[in-house]
């Protein structure tokens, strides 16, 4: 794989993140050494075979919560840490149609 | 302050001592802490003293890494994106330490969000080591490690998702303990990568450990992947003996062959770790030496880079500045977002959200997300069967003493070497792993870690204490130029 600085500048804009150009040659670098690594990888006899490992505890069970009503937070706290708000709701720019 | 848990309870029940006098030491060493090593997010002024009950715990002051939510308490995860963030409820871990009666006085800095391994790039500023300014503490756990090291408290709260707990331990010359993954509700505590994150403390001794951990663990109904840990009683049998126990160490890690140009240090901190192999042999335990696959070895640091960026990118995907978190500028909503991400995150974790994207891309995700994950089950399998033979592997931490501030710049180079990074195979697997403190070279800590089998934590702690008391570094405080 062939990496460019296009492309890191490409894959930070689709996760809306600006880079400079120190940060996007230290991405680059990185890319680079991690790829090699992997590449490895790939030697390893069977690799294909194992199954990817996901989670740490293999014997675990999850217990899913009953179906009941719990104590939940209020509007206000919701809120409370929001710049910008209307009412009980979140205020920002005009997202369909319109200037902005 | 200076003394540990055991005997400030003891002081405290005996009336010697009250629980107000050691929070108001606690409070003026934190501002002393704070003038000389900038460990600190927030100090609570407001600190009060608690009833004294039966618990250890309390009365008794401790350090929360900023990365715990705390309710009504500022809460930043040392990143400008959260830079204001004030909790409305508080993370169960420290909810079941403020039952026990013990007193948060500060909030630790640590590397944004979890992310980093030096202490350097949290937003208030660099935390600097108490043993010598000029080094390191490591990270991400970097403020606790600090001030638990220079007597603020007898412990501060660390998590650990490659060895945020274990590594600063090291470097500051104290104990870092994280429990079997799931032992400790994470409800509350910013993820970094969720499969590999764990809660845990930093304290200046094992038994300490794992009075705290003790008040930490259960299960919980906000986090599923907690467990029922009640028939563990990690301080009830921190002293059992330990003869007849088996331990192994990898050749491939500890023996100087292994490294074609070693550093005078990494000498000295191999020597060193062989001698308290011996230590563990006066004490009855049996020693081997095993070797394991190098190929793995080898594979680990990227491994872990691919899976904790994947993950990480993920986790990270609602800091948009919108909800919480202070608002960037921009005629729409991507235009804030982009700002606020833009100028909020340090260079070191857009690197790792943008080498997460990378991973995560449809076409990329079997070469890289799904290989490193395969590598991870090759490396828990491997350690899985060593625990078939003994109780516990023990390795020496790093290559040496904490590194000098102007060296690690915590990237991923050509010549990492697998020994600064073994202890992210604790959190591959969930295993319980301790990092205690076992000498000194050019007058700086150095470390030695015991890692075991998921759920068997009493072990480890066990031969952790067996371990410590036959050395001479229980409950030290930093001294600059010791």
């Amino acid at each position: 794989m062939k990496f460019t600085s296009e492309l890191v500048d490409d894959l930070a804009a689709k996760l809306l993140i600006g880079l400079s150009k120190e940060e996007n040659q230290m991405v680059l670098d990185e890319f680079n050494i991690i790829d090699e690594n992997l590449s490895k990888v790939e030697n390893i006899e069977n690799i294909k075979n194992v199954t990817p490992m996901t989670h740490c505890l293999d014997d675990f069970t999850f217990t899913l919560r009953g179906d009941e009503t719990t104590e939940s937070i209020t509007v206000e706290d919701a809120l409370r840490n929001c710049k910008k708000t209307e009412g009980r709701e979140v205020e920002v720019p005009k997202v369909v149609g319109g200037d902005n | 302050m200076n003394q540990t848990i055991e005997e400030l309870h003891e002081l405290l029940k005996e009336k010697k001592i009250t629980s107000q006098e050691l929070v108001q030491e606690s409070l003026k060493k934190s501002h002393e802490v704070q003038e000389k090593y900038n460990a600190f997010v927030t100090i609570l002024d407001e600190a009060k003293a608690t009833e004294i009950t039966d618990n250890p715990l309390s009365g008794i002051p401790f350090g929360i890494k900023d990365n715990y939510s705390t309710k009504d308490i500022l809460s930043t995860g040392s990143s400008n994106t959260l830079k204001d963030y004030i909790p409305i409820f508080t993370a169960t871990a420290v909810e079941k330490l403020l039952n026990a009666g013990a007193i948060p006085v500060n909030k630790t800095v640590l590397d944004e969000f979890g992310m980093g391994g030096t202490g350097t790039s949290g937003h208030t500023g660099i935390v600097l080591n108490p043993w010598d300014p000029t080094r390191m503490c490591a990270g991400s756990s970097a403020g606790s490690a600090c001030a638990v090291a220079s007597g603020v408290y007898p412990y501060a709260l660390g998590s650990d998702t490659g060895d945020s707990i274990r590594k600063p331990a090291a470097y500051c010359g104290i104990v870092g303990y994280k429990p079997t993954y799931g032992m400790i509700s994470r409800y509350g505590v910013f993820p970094f990568a969720s499969s590999l994150d764990h809660c845990g403390v930093l304290t200046r001794s094992v038994a300490d450990a794992a009075i705290v951990v003790d008040n930490m663990k259960g299960i919980d109904p906000q986090d599923m992947t907690s467990w029922d840990s009640k028939d563990l009683h990690l301080y009830e049998h921190v002293k059992d003996d330990v003869k007849g126990l088996h331990c192994c160490y990898i050749k491939e890690l500890c023996n100087i062959e292994s490294y074609p140009n070693p550093t005078e240090e990494l000498k000295s901190h191999l020597e060193n770790f062989k001698n308290k192999l011996e230590l563990c042999k006066e004490l009855g335990i049996e020693i081997e030496e095993v070797s394991v696959d190098s190929a793995l070895l080898e594979a680990l640091p990227s491994v872990y880079v691919a899976i904790s960026c994947a993950e990480a990118t993920s986790n990270m995907s609602n800091l948009t500045g919108l909800i919480f978190g202070p608002r960037g500028e921009g005629n729409n909503v991507f235009e804030m977002m982009m700002n606020h991400r833009t100028h909020g995150f340090s260079p070191l974790i857009k690197r790792r959200f943008v080498i997460g994207s990378y991973i995560l891309q449809k076409e990329n995700q079997e070469r890289y997300f799904k290989n490193a994950q395969r590598v991870r089950r090759l490396l828990v399998d491997t350690w899985k069967k060593l625990f078939e033979t003994y109780d516990a592997v023990i390795l020496p931490v790093g290559t040496g003493p904490a590194k000098h501030l102007d060296g690690d710049k915590d990237i991923l180079s050509h010549d990492t070497e697998v020994l600064e990074e073994h202890l992210q195979i604790g959190n591959f697997g969930g295993f319980p792993s301790i990092t205690l403190p076992d000498g000194f070279i050019n007058n700086l800590p150095v470390a030695l870690n015991i890692t075991g089998n998921c759920y068997n934590d009493e072990t480890v702690l066990k031969i952790a204490y067996a371990l410590e008391s036959k050395m001479n570094y229980k409950n030290q405080i930093a001294k600059e130029g010791k």
